[in-house]
């Protein structure tokens, strides 16, 4: 199977899950149509990139653009860790948000309701 | 004066942070301008978290206290004191700052104007009676208002102001998500986007040793700017 196929099919998760979260949260109007369009542009723009890698590269190439090697195995791992590590870092930077946002309102709430109780 | 049982009309909200050596004195100068006034009004002191004697003095002085847990920055101790207005049903809301910087005679001047209709939030501008102002403060809140422009859309000579006076609307719709001195812009932003009316009003600027002191470095204008860059960014690709 050609490297470029196997690139894509192991980042093909992490767009779906993407997009597809995205959607629900859009869906759930938990997110504004502006932070959805964009977010569904960026992954989307990660698909045709990489569903494109081969094009691109044999265009730089012939052009004379380039002169790097094709695509090797390491580069897919590297490139799909890349991905990989943006979606999770991602994830776990709007978790942490959400938290440090309940703090605040704990906090907030907590002070008013022990101050009534002095 | 009319003191009445009714809930009070207006609550006069300080945000405090390690403000013992002033607090009863601006609770004082507050409470002397509006003994004089038809208004039923609630001082309330948010202590955020000082390390001092502040909570306990603002309670000898008559004030209503909210003790926060933790420290949480101005904004989040601001957002405080407005919730707590608004559970309390009260008509118009002031924030002041606890240093003692501002007149409460203004604070009553920026009533009489929301009063009258005219705006939702009305900020008081300390830069059209510079008085006592250094330049480079002055450039500094020149600086981030013209920044607040850029990102945000909406100008106001002085966005940093802590004088700000809030009618029944802009209460229950006002909401920002910032907690430190960023808030100040991003208050502005959601005013806009709540299509709530801004104006400002001018006030004068007590400046103390002491005020000077508690004052924003103008090294954090950079903090400021950041915060504000990144909360603009935010708001559009995450959560």
């Amino acid at each position: 199977m050609s490297r470029y196929i196997i690139l894509l099919l192991l980042n093909v998760p992490f767009i779906i899950a993407g997009l597809v979260s995205t959607t629900i949260n859009y869906k759930l109007s938990k997110i504004s149509k502006l932070r959805f369009l964009f977010r569904a542009a960026f992954w989307l723009i990660i698909f045709v990139g990489l569903a494109s890698t081969k094009t691109i590269y044999e265009f730089l190439f012939s052009n004379k653009l380039t002169r790097t090697e094709p695509l090797s195995l390491f580069d897919v791992i590297e490139i799909t860790g890349i991905i990989g590590i943006f979606f999770i870092v991602n994830k776990t930077r709007a978790r942490m948000h959400n938290l440090e946002r309940k703090v605040q309102e704990l906090n907030q709430e907590l002070s008013i309701k022990l101050s009534s109780r002095d | 004066m009319v003191k009445t049982s009714r809930s009070s009309e207006l609550a006069i909200i300080l945000p405090a942070y390690n403000e013992a050596s002033v607090i009863k004195q601006v609770i004082k100068g507050v409470q002397q301008v509006f003994n004089a006034t038809r208004y039923s009004y609630k001082i309330i002191v948010v202590d955020d978290g000082s390390q001092d004697e502040t909570a306990k003095i603002a309670v000898d002085a008559g004030a209503y206290v909210i003790k926060h847990i933790i420290n949480t920055g101005t904004g989040g101790a601001t957002a405080t004191g407005l919730s707590y207005a608004r559970k309390s049903n009260v008509k118009i809301a002031v924030t002041m700052d606890a240093d003692g910087q501002h007149n409460p005679k203004d604070v009553l001047k920026g009533i009489l104007k929301i009063e009258e209709q005219t705006a939702d939030l009305l900020i008081g501008s300390r830069l059209t009676d510079k008085n006592g102002m250094t330049k480079i403060k002055l450039i500094g809140n020149r600086g981030l208002s013209f920044v607040t422009y850029l990102l945000f859309g909406v100008y106001v000579s002085d966005s940093q102001s802590g004088l700000r006076i809030f009618s029944e609307v802009a209460l229950n719709k006002l909401r920002w998500k910032t907690s430190g001195y960023e808030f100040c812009s991003e208050m502005l932003w959601r005013a806009k986007q709540q299509n709530l009316r801004i104006d400002e009003f001018s006030i004068q600027s007590i400046y103390t040793d002491y005020s000077k002191s508690k004052g924003q470095n103008n090294w954090n204008a950079f903090n400021i700017i950041v915060a504000l860059l990144q909360r603009r960014i935010r708001e559009i690709v995450s959560e």
